[in-house]
């Protein structure tokens, strides 16, 4: 039997676009905060649980030690866990187990991010997310995963761009309220929004958070040591994670299943039956104004393509029937992308507290959900937190209250002229084996075949080709071909390269299923078509280099062009 | 078939020292001394200074001037460079515990033909029009 387990503090740095603080230093920041709201010091708590995200964003490896000493680690049972955006809400996850299992009583829990450091822009720490072999050759840029994720989205379900950005106006607005925020704005409309420059269509600047330094802490505590040190402790009721399938452009890009499967797991393990009436505000992940609605489908808070229109009328407002997002959220607060997820941690702990000052949500909410999104986009990481409806202990709060937050932003001009500054390439280049599948694969390239394999038992036809079939986890069963014509799944007009510099023409990605494969589609580029004249369901066929120039590359097809005499779909 | 395909990871860094560092190599360069701090509570020197104690997480102030003269803690000398091809001139370096402090500080020994665990050392410091404030405003511990 699992113990109870609560949160009962909780600090943060100010989010800004470059610190002058270290990592470490903005660690203990936040972790002394923390300490400091539970009325604890650091020879209270039994054990470190510490989440960042990718480690090339810092060109530091074994980020999780190197943070060792700001998140309050020396002499401690210590772990750093990492799923990508999903982190920040997975390490309370990680610190819940380490209670619940018994093996401690006091946990400090420790999110941390530091993106400032990667030049020319820290999108390239993100180019390692695409498939090595088959996607990184069409150089991708991280905005195209969005922009086709949302395109996909909107399509699916009629969905109105000016719905969407009121959720960036909602947040930005949010978190004019908030101390710690980044880009709070009180004036900012739905206008200033729809207006704002197009990266990759349909994705618009002010549709996306911005890059951020930060640092978030919480203490958690059992059932037994809560009491002792709080009147008002806020119990994790739930947690539940889940992963969809690591072949991104196989999976349903309009509806994110693996939020679904986590939330349930974490609602099945509150004992929530009706999260609509059950739960009372809402922290889900929105590094784009679409993934918070996204989410919010996904957590089963409204219906499918629902959630956009009860934006747009105010549900999700602060005051609304559901507030969603009352800190203001990545969009507004910033997204230091491991300490942003644990900041919804933090935020729930405030309102459920009725600690949250100018964003406190009306009422008295009982309990609350939080949700982060990752990897390769498509885990998620889901808790409930509540007041199991009052104080349960006798104890007087001993903690200040939260406290002023700090971090010193540097100015661009500071930056480049600190004192002290070190500059490191990383000079690494990489062989990537191509493995038995997708060496096959390309070999069919080089001679104008698009190589398959099929599974007799879930009888899927796999296009990228795989040896195994990670459903049914057994051999795939035999070699086939598909031809290389299909249908756009999804398509985005991007302006900018992975490190922003303006792409003039613009380019066309695409996720492209073709006819034969049933695993789902795969990613390439359109052209020989206007932008203005894609459509998704529109027939296409690839066009193949020269037979000389191939060299057994996903290049090998130059693009997929529209396919005269084809069928839209 | 299986084959290589090949690739980078096309970012670089710039890393600015933080608060404490920034105490430390300023001093270093405008004063030309070594800025550790003192954890009261702990009775723990560190140099460079720090923000904070990780110990217990108390908040520092860069106020302990360490060194110059220290003790080397223990030493290497090193005959191959980092792709393993033999150095021209060994390299020796060395942990050196400078007075004042609990923490010991790596860098180059200069001028020792032997070097040995004990033995005193003192900092060679760059001529102050020539500092940058960087570690290597120090060139390296010589014999006291």
């Amino acid at each position: 039997m699992a113990r109870r387990v609560a949160v009962i503090g909780a600090g943060m740095t100010k989010f800004v676009r470059r610190a002058q603080e270290t990592g470490k230093e903005l660690s203990w920041i936040a972790g002394r905060a923390a300490l400091d709201n539970a009325g604890i010091s650091l020879a209270d708590v039994d054990a470190v649980c510490a989440g960042t995200a990718p480690d090339a964003f810092d060109g530091v490896h074994r980020k999780g030690d190197y943070l060792a000493d700001g998140s309050g680690a020396w002499g401690k049972p210590y772990i750093r866990t990492f799923v990508g955006g999903g982190t920040g809400v997975f390490v309370p996850i990680q610190a819940w187990y380490t209670i619940a299992s018994g093996m401690a009583d006091v946990v400090l829990v420790l999110a941390e991010e530091k993106m400032s450091s990667c030049q020319p822009h820290p999108q390239g720490a993100f180019l390692t997310i695409f498939d090595n072999v088959i996607e990184r050759p069409l150089g991708p840029n991280l905005l195209w995963i969005f922009a086709l994720e949302m395109q996909r989205y909107m399509q699916a379900y009629g969905l109105d761009k000016r719905d969407i950005a009121t959720v960036a106006v909602k947040n930005k607005r949010n978190a004019a309220d908030h101390p710690s925020a980044l880009l709070g704005q009180a004036d900012i409309t739905v206008e200033d929004v729809l207006a704002s420059e197009v990266l990759a269509h349909p994705v618009q600047r002010l549709d996306v958070s911005p890059i951020s330094d930060g640092a978030v802490a919480l203490v958690m505590a059992s059932e037994e040591a809560a009491a002792k040190l709080t009147d008002s402790p806020v119990w994790v009721q739930g947690v539940g994670w889940n992963l969809d399938s690591t072949y991104w452009t196989n999976r349903d890009l309009a509806y994110p299943e693996y939020v679904e499967n986590a939330a349930r797991m974490a609602y099945d393990m509150a004992g929530v039956t009706e999260p609509r009436k059950q739960i009372h505000v809402a922290e889900p992940y929105d590094p784009f104004d679409y993934k918070e609605l996204h989410h919010l489908e996904g957590l089963q808070l409204f219906d499918k393509g629902k959630a956009p229109e009860a934006a747009a009328a105010g549900v999700t407002a602060r005051d609304g029937d559901l507030p969603v997002c009352p800190s203001g959220g990545l969009l507004g607060v910033g997204n230091p992308i491991a300490a942003a997820g644990l900041m919804k941690i933090a935020e729930l702990f405030w309102q459920l507290r009725g600690e949250a000052g100018a964003r406190q949500v009306p009422g008295t909410p009982e309990r609350g959900v939080a949700q982060a999104w990752g990897d390769l986009m498509q885990v998620g990481t889901v808790v409930v937190m509540g007041t199991d409806g009052g104080p349960s202990t006798t104890a007087t709060r001993q903690g200040t209250p939260p406290i002023g937050p700090r971090a010193t932003p540097l100015t661009d001009e500071a930056f480049r002229s600190a004192a002290g500054a070190v500059d490191e390439p990383l000079d690494l280049t990489y062989e990537w084996d191509t493995g038995e599948a997708m060496g096959a694969f390309l070999e069919g390239m080089r001679d104008g075949r698009v190589v398959a394999t099929t599974c007799a038992q879930c009888e899927r036809t796999l296009v990228p080709p795989r040896v195994f079939c990670e459903r049914c986890f057994r051999p795939t069963d035999g070699w086939t071909e598909v031809e290389a014509v299909g249908t756009v799944e999804t398509f985005s007009i991007c302006h900018v390269r992975w490190d922003m510099v303006a792409l003039d023409p613009p380019e066309i990605p695409a996720v492209i299923r073709l006819d034969g494969a049933s695993s789902g589609g795969f990613l390439h580029k359109l052209d020989e078509v206007a932008p203005d004249d894609v459509s998704i369901g529109m027939a296409v066929e690839a066009v193949w280099k020269p037979v000389e120039e191939r060299t057994g590359s996903i290049l090998d097809i130059a693009y997929f062009r529209p396919r005269h005499g084809g069928e839209d779909r | 078939m299986s084959r290589a395909i090949h690739g980078d990871l096309p970012v670089r860094f710039r890393y600015t020292p933080g608060v404490a560092n920034t105490s430390f190599f300023e001093a270093l360069r405008d004063r030309g001394v070594l800025l550790g701090s003192k954890c009261e509570a702990c009775s723990v020197t560190s140099v460079p200074a720090r923000m904070f104690c990780e110990r217990c997480f108390a908040e520092l102030s860069p106020g302990v001037e360490c060194g110059p003269g220290g003790s080397v803690e223990s030493f290497t000398i090193g005959h191959v460079g980092i792709d393993g091809e033999a150095l021209d001139e060994p390299v020796a370096v060395a942990l050196v515990r400078l007075d004042h402090a609990d923490s010991v500080l790596m860098h180059r020994l200069l001028g020792i033909e032997s070097p040995a665990v004990g033995m005193r050392v003192t900092a060679r410091l760059r001529p102050q029009a020539e500092r940058s404030a960087s570690i290597l405003d120090i060139e390296g511990f010589e014999r006291e």
